[in-house]
């Protein structure tokens, strides 16, 4: 049994005459707690679509949990959760029926399905509102609830795309336990989030993507040793980032041109 | 210090509006999709063309008629047709309509007597308002035509009347919508329908009954209705034929005040939407209710169902029940059929005529079919994002098809039992080739449709809107494949049928429909896999559409 739980061969998405993702070869280790950064528009979501089999690739190749995941589609689609881009929920189910439904697809038995449903409501503090329907839910409840879906049958990777986006500071307290929990017993998380802190806080190895390429991939320490910060100051994660990534001059000119807004 | 913005006038903020709904057009073309999606409007809107200006052309001649035999005020029935078209035909259509996203106006500093007249534009913007528009532009050159004098009031008081209907369809268009927003609401909704199918069975018996009596007491109630905006737009068109002048300003200015009531209570209507108005499942926040936690799971009563069918199953029955609108629309079908059979009159004509009311069962039949078919050629318009969970899950997407198909089929023999039942109690079972036929045809064309249904499904996805009346334009594509499909598989079926009577074998079209029934299971048996593989190639086409 193989030790990496996602490998990337040269990985490629085309859209017309845009290369969104240009031949990216990604490695990340059985119960990594992964980050993939990059700035707006670099590559994030696509590549997250590519590996949760909502998008397919131009070229290259993948492979999740020692499976390629063109011949073995179902067989790792079973065993990884995912929080996609815009939740993926059905608006119009309540959340205990939601649950319940993704369960059933995932192939939980039915006895299962309920008791998980009921733990996982408790647990997102989404057990007192068993009428509402998920429409009615906010932003942060359905982010929950989304989370709640992509573990209900206890996946053994997990994608995260933004996921504490709206959560309030005590859920996403609670959440972020729970992760560690996971990757602790050997689940592995791939997170892409904007907020660098939580990345720093949460995540042992990061991927940075820019303009469709991994301009950098391995654990924080090894990054920061890589760039040179203030001595005797430890090199944040932002300053890492925004060291590989860079500024153009001219996108700062332009910011001082902005006058009228000061 | 940042620049404050400087005001701007409502000709300018509507002109801005109608420039972004260009240019989102415009923009929209550029994918593949929307441009096969514009062809399907073209080739739809050609066929609803020519029905619009056939209309035109019997309303030009039926007002020259009018007005040269100086009937003038029987304009008065084209007034009532095209009032009763104009506010009846976008519920039983919604799918014509053009939407008004006042939520996405209202983050603009745009004033409020824009946002009213762009949202009246819009009643106008739709099928059904702009064939009315057409058809009462008939009646006023058939009206000029043959009478040039009248041309001036006819102007007058067709625009009055265009201001009434326009202010009424948007008015119970948001009322419906805002009633069925809400789950009890919805549901009292349902119950009054439902209450009204049952009273409308009575009609027949009462009719019967009492038709001889009632007759002049309904005749007695005609003349009420001269007051209604319809008969005084006739009035008043007669009477300045006449000449009265004073009468037609009169009856003018009944009709501009039920404009401006109506209008007033839209104002009301469109002020609440202005003001933030959310529409929304439940009316406030549940009280948190604590149930203790049930360790005893009860039995899955779908355990015959693999469980990912078992779960779409569910789901789709949901979706059906807490849709309101749409599930309105399926009890129209059974109602419309009860409303028929229950006539007397009806099949006692059918009798005088040497028509078997037998024959009857056949229509009835592939009537129902026809109508409960149609949103299966876009089944996926109200997954949304939803839509993603069909292939991050572990699933081959036969099984959603599955669920899908079955929930549709379940609906339809549901309905046709019901109409059967009602058809067998009023009429009589039809013999044994007729009632076989009829029921091998239907597994035909159901199962034959289902293939074809499921393939348009993935190519020509659109998203609809949840529970609203409004703005739910239909993918035209899909409307083109339903009608082709259905013309197809109706039209063999007429074949089958034509040649049962040519030869004089009652028991062939029975035999041909087993035969026809048998090949379409197959094939639909078969279409399963290969729109698995089909789903996998339009995943983004999909998903692109739906979530957008």
């Amino acid at each position: 049994m193989t030790d990496l739980a996602i490998v990337t061969e040269k990985l490629t998405r085309r859209f017309g005459a845009l290369t969104a993702v240009d031949t990216v070869d990604l490695r990340v280790r059985s119960g990594q707690f992964f980050g993939f950064l990059g700035p707006n528009g670099a590559g994030k979501s696509t590549t997250i679509k590519m590996l949760t089999g909502l998008l397919a690739p131009t070229s290259g190749r993948m492979q999740l949990l020692g499976l390629d995941f063109s011949s073995h589609t179902v067989a790792v689609k079973r065993q990884i959760g995912v929080v996609p881009e815009g939740m993926g929920l059905f608006e119009r189910l309540t959340g205990a029926e939601y649950l319940n439904f993704v369960g059933r697809m995932y192939g939980l038995d039915h006895a299962t399905t309920l008791q998980r449903t009921r733990e996982l409501l408790e647990f997102m503090q989404l057990a007192d509102r068993p009428k509402s329907m998920i429409a009615d839910y906010s932003h942060g409840m359905q982010k929950k609830l989304a989370l709640a879906a992509a573990v209900i049958h206890g996946p053994r990777i997990l994608f995260l795309d933004e996921p504490f986006e709206g959560v309030d500071a005590l859920a996403a307290g609670a959440l972020k336990a729970l992760l560690g929990r996971m990757t602790a017993r050997g689940v592995t998380i791939f997170l892409t989030s904007h907020v660098l802190e939580i990345v720093e806080r949460l995540c042992s190895h990061v991927g940075i993507i820019h303009q469709g390429k991994l301009v950098a991939q391995g654990s924080i320490e090894e990054l920061r040793a890589g760039v040179a910060g203030k001595e005797g100051s430890k090199t944040t994660l932002e300053q890492i980032f925004l060291s590989i990534v860079g500024q153009s001059g001219t996108e700062r000119a332009q910011i001082e041109e902005l006058s009228w807004l000061t | 210090m940042a620049d404050v913005a400087q005001p701007v006038g409502i000709v300018k903020q509507i002109g801005l509006i109608a420039g972004l709904r260009w240019r989102m057009l415009h923009n929209n073309l550029r994918r593949k999709q929307n441009r096969l999606d514009l062809i399907g409007l073209i080739v739809v809107g050609l066929l609803a063309g020519v029905v619009v200006i056939g209309f035109c052309i019997a309303l030009f001649a039926g007002t020259y008629e009018f007005v040269s035999s100086d009937r003038t005020t029987w304009l008065g029935l084209f007034f009532w047709a095209i009032f009763l078209w104009w506010q009846l035909f976008p519920i039983v259509a919604a799918g014509f309509g053009a939407s008004f996203d006042f939520r996405g106006l209202l983050r603009l500093p745009l004033s409020f007597g824009a946002f009213y007249v762009i949202g009246l534009a819009y009643g106008l913007a739709d099928f059904t308002g702009m064939a009315a528009v057409f058809w009462l532009i008939a009646i006023v050159l058939g009206a000029a035509a043959a009478k040039l004098s009248l041309l001036p009031p006819m102007i007058l008081v067709t625009v009055l009347f265009v201001m009434f209907n326009v202010a009424v369809e948007r008015l119970v268009g948001s009322w419906v919508e805002r009633v069925l927003a809400q789950r009890r609401s919805r549901e009292l909704f349902f119950a009054g329908f439902i209450l009204l199918v049952v009273l409308l069975q009575l009609i027949g018996p009462l009719a019967d009954r009492y038709g001889d009596s009632a007759g002049p007491w309904l005749v007695s109630l005609l003349p009420y209705f001269g007051y209604f905006p319809a008969s005084l737009a006739g009035r008043a068109v007669g009477s300045a034929s006449a000449g009265d002048y004073r009468a037609f300003l009169l009856g003018a200015a009944g009709i501009a005040c039920y404009a401006a009531f109506f209008g007033g209570l839209l104002w009301l209507r469109f002020a609440a939407q202005f003001r933030g108005e959310e529409l929304s499942e439940t009316p406030a926040p549940e009280r948190a209710i604590r149930d203790p936690i049930n360790r005893e799971a009860p039995a899955d009563a779908l355990g015959l169902l693999s469980p990912e069918v078992a779960a779409m199953v569910r789901k789709e029955f949901r979706y059906l029940l807490r849709n309101g609108f749409a599930a309105v629309l399926l009890l129209l079908p059974p109602a419309l059929v009860f409303t028929l059979i229950s006539q007397s009159s009806l099949l006692q004509f059918m009798g005088s005529k040497g028509i078997s009311p037998e024959l009857f069962f056949p229509g009835l039949m592939a009537y129902i079919v026809l109508i409960l078919m149609t949103p299966a050629y876009n089944s996926f318009a109200y997954e949304n994002a939803g839509v993603q969970t069909y292939f991050t899950a572990p699933l081959r997407f036969r099984d959603v098809f599955l669920g899908k198909n079955f929930v549709q089929v379940c609906l339809i023999v549901t309905e046709l039992t019901l109409c059967i039942a009602a058809f067998c109690y009023r009429v009589g079972l039809p013999s044994a080739p007729i009632f076989l036929a009829a029921l091998a045809a239907i597994i035909f064309t159901v199962v034959g449709q289902l293939s074809i249904a499921n393939w348009s499904s993935l190519s020509f996805p659109r998203k609809l809107a949840f529970g609203q009346v409004h703005g739910q334009r239909q993918s035209r594509m899909a409307v083109l494949i339903a009608f082709a499909a259905q013309i197809l598989l109706f039209g063999i079926s007429s074949l089958v049928l034509g040649l049962g009577r040519w030869t004089g074998d009652r028991w062939l079209p029975a035999k041909a429909f087993v035969l026809l029934a048998a090949a379409a299971i197959g094939g639909y048996v078969s279409s399963l896999d290969a729109l698995t593989s089909y789903a996998e190639k339009k995943k983004e086409n999909l998903i692109e559409a739906l979530c957008r």
